[in-house]
């Protein structure tokens, strides 16, 4: 699994970042970066999490 | 065939809700966790309904959440109508019981109305059922009134403007002042106009009239009629269903020493415990405050509060609920994001930007030390707004 950002929707509310700061932060100008590439089976769960409390829902796991 | 012990059973289907229920999976909890929402679909985000969805811009798909792990029951329509704290059990409008080891009430609020008995077609937003609703009658309508300037007020009144739509907007205050402090609601209150919305200050106060169905609204000096005549007065906790139950449940709070269930909303202590096997998270509660109780419907203390929640069911320990709320709003084409209380009358310090680019870095300080701040049109981290507010946790060394 990886991390799929729609950019569109993204507005950098931050909520991703504070539930798996690892997987997910806002850059200086507020512009968000994920973890690139596959996701190790350990940490999908929190990326998942990251994922479910966007309010615009910009975030999905999506299948390698 | 032995019958299962009951497991842990959340009363919500939203935001709240749905981060409970992820964290007690995550925490590695293996019993079952049920979640009884009295919604037809499953859990959404309700940010995008006075904006794309309205606007029509944006499918109903777009606004749902992750879906969560499938080992979580998620039951739809099962509306919850009372609690028996002494057997345990929540009983459902179709009559069901549902018994539970552990309970998480996350029911939320629900808009509130204004107008008198007697007087129906009300129209508020709340659901995503209402969104689609409206925007089909708006999609034949010309004129709008909203009664109502906090944030959902005017973020209908700027998709109702973008969808060309006249509209007027009646509030006893100039809107948002009380959410954003003078000098920003000031500002949006110059966009709004720019957009062509009509402000009418009612300080009296104003209330829907109409024959038999909403038409107008009254300020009393001025009647306001309009094609769709929306209510944007804030939310209500839903808390009613916790006493309907024959006798009242024994709801009485760890650290509240009373009743627990209040018009202010369900009373939870500083890690979401209600009373004893009973928790509560999201819009429906009022959380301890140096005010008294208070609540705090906002996305980011669902999360916070879901969380804590979660965890304070499984007996772990939880991060304190932080005080400071952080928030935000998109309306005629400004992205607001605010952390702290924005003083009522202080002017905030322009950081970074400027009015006239309508991008704007803002600080708010009273008696010299930062108390909040707010990013109009401009990105930055969480975590600098945040420090930039005041409101930041303990610094890491």
């Amino acid at each position: 699994m990886r991390i799929e950002v729609d950019r569109h929707r993204c507005e950098g509310f931050g909520m991703c970042e504070e539930v798996a700061p690892d997987l997910y932060a806002l850059d200086d100008d507020g512009n968000l970066q994920v973890h690139e590439g596959d996701l190790a089976p350990g940490v999908e769960a929190r990326a998942a999490s990251g994922a479910r409390v966007c309010p615009v829902a910009a975030l999905k796991l999506v299948s390698t | 065939m032995t019958r299962k012990a009951p497991g842990i059973v959340i009363v919500g289907g939203s935001i709240a809700a749905s981060t409970a229920a992820d964290t007690i999976r995550l925490n590695g909890y293996e019993d079952d966790v049920t979640v009884l929402s009295d919604e037809d679909r499953s859990p959404y985000s309700r940010v995008p309904l006075s904006k794309g969805i309205l606007r029509g811009t944006e499918a109903p798909a777009a606004a749902e959440l992750p879906a969560l792990d499938e080992s979580i029951d998620i039951r739809l329509q099962a509306r919850a109508v009372g609690l028996d704290t002494d057997r345990k059990v929540v009983q459902l409008a179709d009559g069901e019981t549902v018994p539970y080891r552990r309970l998480i009430v996350a029911t939320g609020s629900r808009a509130r109305r204004l107008a008198p008995p007697g007087l129906g077609g009300e129209t508020v937003i709340r659901t995503m059922h209402d969104a689609l609703e409206l925007r089909t009658r708006l999609n034949r309508a010309h004129s709008v009134a909203v009664l109502g300037g906090g944030f959902l007020g005017m973020e209908i009144a700027s998709s109702c403007r973008a969808m060309g739509l006249e509209v007027t907007l009646v509030d006893r205050d100039v809107p948002q002042r009380r959410l954003l402090g003078s000098w920003l609601s000031r500002f949006l209150y110059e966009l709004a106009r720019e957009a062509g919305v009509r402000i009418v200050r009612a300080p009296e106060g104003a209330h829907l009239a109409g024959s038999n169905r909403v038409e107008a609204i009254d300020t009393g000096s001025n009647r306001i009629e309009a094609d769709v005549v929306i209510t944007a007065a804030g939310d209500v906790p839903n808390v009613e269903w916790l006493n309907a139950a024959g006798p009242r449940p024994a709801l009485e709070g760890a650290g509240v020493g009373g009743d627990v269930v209040s018009a202010k909303g369900l009373l939870i202590d500083g890690s979401c415990r209600v009373a004893q096997d009973v928790f509560a998270c999201g819009d429906v509660t009022a959380g301890a405050s140096f005010r008294g109780h208070e609540r705090s419907p906002h996305w980011m203390n669902a999360v916070e509060q879901g969380r804590a929640a979660g965890l304070a069911v499984l007996d772990h320990a939880t991060m304190p609920l932080r005080r400071a709320p952080y928030y935000w709003t998109d309306q005629f084409g400004v992205e607001i994001k605010l952390s702290g209380h924005a003083p009522a009358d202080a002017t905030p310090t322009i950081v970074a930007g400027s009015v006239e680019e309508r991008s704007m870095l803002l600080q708010w300080h009273v008696e010299g030390r930062p108390i909040a701040a707010a990013t109009v049109n401009h990105r930055i981290p969480l975590a600098r707004l945040r420090r930039l507010a005041g409101t930041a946790d303990t610094p890491a060394a």
